[in-house]
This record gives structure tokens, sequence and C-alpha cells, in this order.
């Protein structure tokens, strides 16, 4: 009992991972571990390996060093048993047009094995929660951006995963659906669903997030709570903004705002 | 009119077709040097076979037969507008067929400075550009040449200028059809509701039909000679059509009759004027035209406990065969497929139309009957199973993050390539039990043959097709990568003639029993051949299904675990 609830303890564990592109390297040695119920932000400018990061969780992307643990299972071993348990949300992600939003989210219900009762169930749920009425029978490819990421959103939701990772969520919701998915994401939590998140807007890592990763060409620079980082930087009253900008080393923007102006 | 902004426009048409075409002879006519290469050589092949002809003419002793030449020439001089018009036609229609399914198209760069006028003018030329331009350079320089040697100087410049006031029309005509059918098949959504899909896929698959028909009735129908015999003639009967007024004026001018030759000069200037401004002011009107979104379900939702559960497939590998008949249904670039069988039954059709419309010989039949039961369904299989892989496009994510194993992949992919190409065999088979009348053993044996190529050749194909995938969708969904569906292709046809290689001897038997040959066949080749034939066909077709099993489970497994690297 105690060992299996040990092992159990971290929702996920990366040790010592690593990935490369050619020269480009994509992530460089993280580790990082996050315990059940957690909300961690990966916070970081564009190409830092957020993306990556998330993908090697995930197992689409092999690493080139380290082990990726989820859930107490090696994703190397059992690809399929840790798909299983996570919903995911892509950056700019491209859903089959020729669907309704209905029939993708059914589809994506029979994916994952739901019963039929509680497919219909949730799929109701959402589509009323997030504003989708009356548009679910419509072809996907008549859908605004942000709809088609709340039909996204929602196949990541609706077969009540263990772990959500969302590469960039809030990006194109209107704010009563973002609001939304920030309430539902709380609420998940405290029922022991771990959310690692993707953002390179500050103000949603620092109001939705327990802790916070800051990423930098590659690199874990910082983890920890706001109050942690902030203690890290010395920065002790500050803005995550001005830590952010600390801890990356591009604190001083004002010679190119100046440059930019000329 | 900025002619400027219109030539612009017509090089990024040109730019936007050949990544659209995305063909390797594209990136050949890329090469400024070699498109020159290729108009000149038409120019060049042109004014040689007008020399030809008129070094023929010259030598020819006999003043009848040249009397007779010179009348042929003249004659063929007066139809060459309405053979513009139609290959015109064919030409553009078909460039317009290969952009089904593009993603972005040269959208009216509405927010630029540019009129619709300008717009128009410059996708009628680019349309015209490549096949129907070449052609006309060939004919133009050739009836330039030979007319030198004819002393038909002048017909020949009027044909010129009236061949390419028809090639022009009919691009103008293939403007408007293409703004009418967007906006058309709009408002047919609209009113359809529910059936909205159906209605589009029947509409695409008959528009095909049509089109194909036309296609090879002009290509292998009607013989040639005595289309211009009659065009020739025919043409001055059907003068109130506007299309034929320029062929019109040229017999006009070949009769001496000048009046009529002016006023239906002036007439078919007037329609050119009349129909670009129809075109302008469609245009305008539709050519933002967004097509409504097609509703397929209203209410309360059910889900549904499909047939597929019942067949041993699990809810996870039913699900992604439904998805992707649906694909089938709804994508315009896939409903191509549909086409092809059809396509094969016609053709062997229409060729025999253009015989004796006798009694087939039976050889022909026999021949027949095999072509139509084996070659649609196998090419079905082949091509159905080559592109489902690259089909699911920048989707292909969610595959990648689903909880998908490679066997379960393959699973539902080979079953739904299975299913789609032997219900096309059943429909071939029995479309072609009736039009050739063969006996019940002929048709029981085609079956068995074309049931065992199906299915050992569409798991050969889905694994190419995994292998070779491209996922990319702009500006056109790709599917495989060319070389791979060319790999894919030899290799099919390699193990198709595998399989049937043990049934060889017993078919040259059947198809040629009626003949007399040096040696008694049917002593060699006796009923038990025929079983032995078929068993062993069997096991050929098993050796390959289990060897490109393993293969194609390799493959999926590759592609489930990688996702860009
Ligand atoms: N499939 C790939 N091929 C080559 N380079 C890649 C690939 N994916 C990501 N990269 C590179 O890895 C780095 C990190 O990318 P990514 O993880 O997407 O960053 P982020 O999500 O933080 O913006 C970038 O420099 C990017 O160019
Ligand atoms: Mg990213």
């Amino acid at each position: 009992m105690e060992l299996e609830a040990s092992v159990h303890l971290h929702a996920v564990k990366l040790m010592g991972v690593s990935k490369r592109y050619g020269n480009v390297t994509a992530v460089e040695y993280i580790d990082l571990e996050v315990g059940k119920g957690e909300i961690v932000g990966l916070l970081g400018p564009n190409g830092s390996g957020k993306s990556t990061t998330i993908k090697m969780i995930l197992g689409l992307v092999k690493p080139d060093t380290g082990s990726v643990n989820v859930l107490g299972i090696n994703v190397k071993e059992d690809p399929i048993g840790v798909k299983r348990k996570i919903g995911y949300v892509p950056e700019s992600p491209r859903i089959y047009e020729f669907l309704t939003g209905l029939e993708f989210l059914d589809f994506t219900g029979d994916v994952y094995g739901m019963a039929p009762d509680e497919k219909k169930k949730r799929i109701e749920e959402f589509v009323k929660a997030l504003d989708l009425e009356g548009r679910e029978g419509d072809m996907i490819s008549s859908y605004s951006e942000g709809m088609k990421q709340k039909v996204v959103i929602i196949s990541a939701l609706m077969h009540k995963p263990q772990l959500l990772l969302l590469d960039e969520p809030l990006s194109g919701l209107d704010p009563k659906s973002a609001r939304i998915v920030k309430d539902l994401l709380r609420e998940l939590a405290s029922q022991g669903v771990t959310t690692i998140m993707s953002t390179h807007v500050l103000e949603i890592a620092q109001a939705m997030c327990d802790r916070i990763a800051i990423m930098y060409n590659g690199r874990l620079l910082a983890l920890g709570t706001m109050q942690e980082l902030r203690e890290k930087a010395m920065m002790p009253e500050s803005r995550l903004e001005d830590i952010f900008l600390k801890l990356t080393g591009t604190g001083d923007v004002k010679p190119i705002v100046e440059a930019l102006m000329k | 009119m900025n002619w400027k902004t219109v030539l612009r426009l017509i090089s990024i048409d040109i730019k936007s077709s050949r990544l659209i075409r995305g063909t390797r002879l594209g990136s050949i006519l890329e090469n400024k040097v070699l498109t020159t290469v290729l108009y000149v050589g038409a120019c060049i092949c042109g004014a040689i076979v007008g020399w030809l002809i008129g070094n023929f003419y010259s030598g020819v002793p006999d003043p009848a037969l040249k009397e007779a030449i010179f009348k042929g020439a003249t004659s063929l001089f007066v139809t060459f507008p309405t053979l513009a018009l139609i290959y015109g036609l064919v030409f553009t229609q078909m460039s317009q067929i290969q952009r089904i399914g593009v993603k972005v198209s040269i959208q009216p760069l509405y927010w630029y400075p540019i009129t619709w006028g300008e717009h128009t003018l410059a996708s009628i030329i680019a349309n015209l550009i490549g096949a129907p331009l070449i052609i006309t350079v060939f004919i133009c320089s050739s009836i330039l040449v030979a007319s030198a040697f004819l002393g038909l100087i002048a017909l020949a410049v009027c044909t010129v200028l009236a061949l390419m006031g028809s090639l022009f029309t009919a691009s103008i005509t293939t403007e408007i059809v293409k703004v009418l059918q967007v906006r058309v098949s709009g408002a047919v959504t609209k009113v359809a509701g529910r059936t909205a899909v159906w209605v589009r896929l029947l509409g695409t698959i008959i528009f095909l039909i049509v089109f194909y028909l036309v296609y090879f009735t002009l290509v292998y129908g009607a013989s040639f000679t005595a289309l211009i015999e009659s065009m020739a003639g025919g043409q001055r009967i059907l003068w109130f059509i506007p299309y034929l007024w320029f062929g019109i004026t040229l017999s006009a001018i070949v009769n001496g009759l000048n009046f009529e030759a002016v006023i239906f000069a002036l007439t078919s200037i007037g329609f050119i004027y009349a129909l670009f401004v129809a075109a302008v002011r469609l245009n305008a009107k539709f050519g933002l035209y967004e097509a409504p979104s097609i509703t397929i379900s209203r209410g309360t939702y059910t889900p549904k406990t499909g047939l597929l559960g019942k067949l041993g497939f699990s809810s996870l590998e039913a699900a992604i065969m439904r998805k992707d008949f649906k694909a089938f249904t709804r994508r315009r670039e896939l409903m191509y497929i549909f086409i092809m069988p059809i396509v094969f039954i016609l053709m062997p059709i229409v060729s025999s139309i253009r015989g004796t419309a006798d009694t087939m010989p039976s050889i022909f039949s026999k021949f027949l009957f095999v072509y139509i039961a084996l070659l649609p369904g196998t090419l079905m299989a082949v091509s159905i199973g080559s592109i489902l892989t690259g089909s699911e496009g920048e989707s292909i994510w969610y595959v990648h993050a689903s909880p998908v194993s490679a066997k379960s992949y393959v699973k539902a992919k080979y079953f739904f390539t299975v299913f789609f190409s032997l219900a096309v065999t059943v429909i071939c088979i029995l479309f072609a039990a009736v039009w050739t009348a063969p006996s019940l053993r002929t048709v029981l044996i085609g079956f068995f043959e074309a049931f065992l190529l199906v299915l050992a050749l569409s798991m050969v194909s889905l694994s190419f097709g995994i292998k070779g995938a491209d996922f990319r969708e702009l500006p056109r969904p790709r599917m495989i990568r060319p070389l791979w569906s060319l790999i894919n292709m030899a290799i099919c046809l390699a193990l198709a003639l595998a399989i049937i290689s043990p049934m060889i001897p017993y078919a040259v038997k059947i198809l040629f029993e009626s003949i007399f040959l040096p040696i008694d066949l049917s002593t060699i080749i006796s009923e038990s051949y025929l079983y032995s034939a078929l068993f062993l066909s069997a096991i050929i077709a098993t050796i390959i299904f289990f060897t490109f099993y393993r293969i194609t489970v390799k493959n999926a497994e590759t592609l489930l675990s990688s996702a860009g690297g």
C-alpha cells in the first residue's frame, strides 16, 4: 500500500530529458516533477521548448536522453496506456473539417471507449457550457478559429483524463469561455486532475497556476510558486513580468523599443 | 484596366497552379528556359508540318487533285475556330477539376486595389496557359506556313484571329461556369439541408461523368474526319449559336459572302465582349460568395450503436472507419475516387460504340468481362489503401495523441479499404455480367480472383500509404509522396500478376478456344487444372497478405510513435 502510494505520488516525472533537432537543442536536460492535482504552467518565449516538452510527456516525441514517467507508467514502455489517461490540446490544432462538431466529439468518445450514455451526457453538458449550442450540427469547416479551439478543448476534457496537457489552450477563446475553462481546470484540480499548460501570456500563468516553470532556450530556468520565484529573482514585490524578464536575461527592452521607434 | 496588374495576377496564377499540381513536370516548367523551349518547339513543329503540307501540295502534278487538296484545306480552316472552342473548353474545365479540394485558392485579393475586370481577365488568360496555348501555337504556325504555299495567307490570318477568339470564348465560359457553380451549389446546400452532403456527392459525380463522357467521345469516339466534315457544313445551319459565329465568319469569307462575313465578324466581337462583361458582373456579385455551412444534424443527439460493433470491431476501430467513410462522401478531393470505376466502364463502352454496333466478337466480350471484373475494384483498393493514411492530413496529431494501437489502426484502415473496394467489385461484376453475358462459372471465377486481388493489394498499398504518407494540406492535400505512390503501383502491378498468374493458361484457353490453335489446349488444361490454379492463386494471395501485414503493422508503429521526429 505504502509503496503503491509513493509510486503514484507524481503525476508526471521527467528525469534528465533532452531533445535535439539537428543543430537545434529544443530541450536540454530537464528535470520536472508535477504532483497530482497540481496546475503547472510552462512559461517561456517562442521557441523555448514548451511544446516539445509537452509532446515528450505525451510520447509523441521520443527524448534523446532521460526518461518520462506519467501516473506511474513509463511512457516508453506503455505509450498507449499513457495516452488513454491524457487529454491533449495541441497548439493551433487542425481537426477533421468534414465532420460536424457533434460528430467529432462522438468520434472522440468512441476512440476513448466511453459508454454511449456517458458520452451523450458529457457532450451535451460541454456544448452548452461553451456556447456551442445551435452550431454543433454544422460542419467544422464553417466554424471560427475560437469555435474549433472549443471543440478541441471539449474533446480533451470529455473522457475524464487524469492528466491534461494543454498547449496554449486559451488562445482564440472569448473571455467568457476562457473564464469557464479556467474555472473548470481549478475544479478538476480539486478532484485530483493534473494540468500542465504552456503559455507565453504571463497573466494567465500567474492567475491559474500553482507553480510556474520558466523555460528559456530549452532549459528550465526556474520552477516554483510565485513566492518562490520572487525569492529566487530577489525581487520580493515584483510582478511575474519583471521576474520573467530578469530570469531570461531579456530585462532591458528599452533600447529595442527605442530602436523600433526611430 | 491596368495591364500591369493583369500581368502580375496572371503570373501569380501560373505559380499557384504549379504548386497545386505539385508534379515534377511543374518544376520543369518552372524553368523559364524550358517553358520557352516548349512554346518555341510547338511553333517550330507547326512550321515544319505546314512546310511539309505545302511542299506536298506544290509537288502534286495532277490539277484535279490539287484542286481537291485546296478545297479540303479551306474547309479545314473553317472548322478550326470551333475545334479550338471544344479543346479550349475541355482543357480549361480540366484545370478547374484539378483544383478540386484546393484549400487556398488565389482568392480575388479584394483588399488590394484590383478591379473585378482586371481579376477576371487575368483568370481567363491564365486558364489558357499550358496545353491550350501550346496546341494553338502549333496549329497557327502550321496554318500560316502551309497557307503561303497554297496562296491563302489572308484566310490563314483570319483563321488565326478567329481561333484566338474562340479560345478566349471557351475560357470566359469556363470562368462563368465556375462562378455559377459555386453560387448554385451554395443555394442547393441551403435548400437541401441535411441531404446536402448527398446532393453534393451526387452532383460532383454526375458532373465528372458528363465531363469524361464528352471527353472520351471526343478522343476515342466519333471519327475525327466525320466531325470536321459535319462541322464545315453544319456550322451555317446552326447560325443562331453565338459560339459558332467565328467559324461562320470564316466560311463566309471562303464563299466570298463579304457582307455576311463583316456582320458575323462584328457580332462575334460583340459576343466576346458581352460574355466578358457577364463574367465580370458575375464575379463582382458572387466572386466572394461563401457557401453556407452544411448543417447535418439538429435537435437532440443520440449516440448510434453501429453494425460494425457486431462484426467484431472495437468502438475505436468502428469510429475510425465511420470517420473515413464520412471523409470519402464529404471531401470533394476524395469524391474523385468514385468516378474511377465509372470511367473505366465508360471507356470501353464509348470505344465499342464507335465500331459496328453488331454483336461483339466473343473474345472481345470475354476480355471485357475480365477487364471490368478485375480492374476497377483492384485499382480502388490500390488507390484507397495508398491515400487513406495521408488523407488524415494535418489532423494526424489526433491519431498520434489517441490511444490507438498499431494493430487497431491497421485493422480499421484495412477493412475500410476492403469493404469499399469489394462493394465496387460486386457492382462492376454485376454490370459486366449483364452487359457481356458470360457463363455463371466465369462470373464466379472472376469474383474469386477479384476478391483475392482486393484482399492482398489493400494490405500492400496500405503499407506503402503509411510509409509514404504526406500530411501537408496546403495548397492541396497531398496524401502520398509521388515516389512512394509510384513504388506502390509498380509493386502492386507485379504482385497482381503473381496472384493471377496461375490462371493465365486457363484464361488463354477460354479466350482462344474458338480460334484454331496449333496445339489442343483442352487436353493440357483440364478441369482439375482450373481448381488447382484457383487454389494456387489463393495461396499466393495469402502469402502476400501476411508478409505485408507484418510490414504494415511495423510502419504503423513508426507512424504512431513519432510525431515530428
Ligand atoms: N519537428 C521539429 N523539427 C525541427 N525543429 C523543431 C521541431 N519542433 C521544434 N523544433 C525546434 O525546437 C525549438 C523548440 O520548439 P517548441 O518546443 O515548439 O517551442 P515553444 O513551444 O516553446 O515555442 C525551436 O527552436 C524549434 O524550432
Ligand atoms: Mg509552442
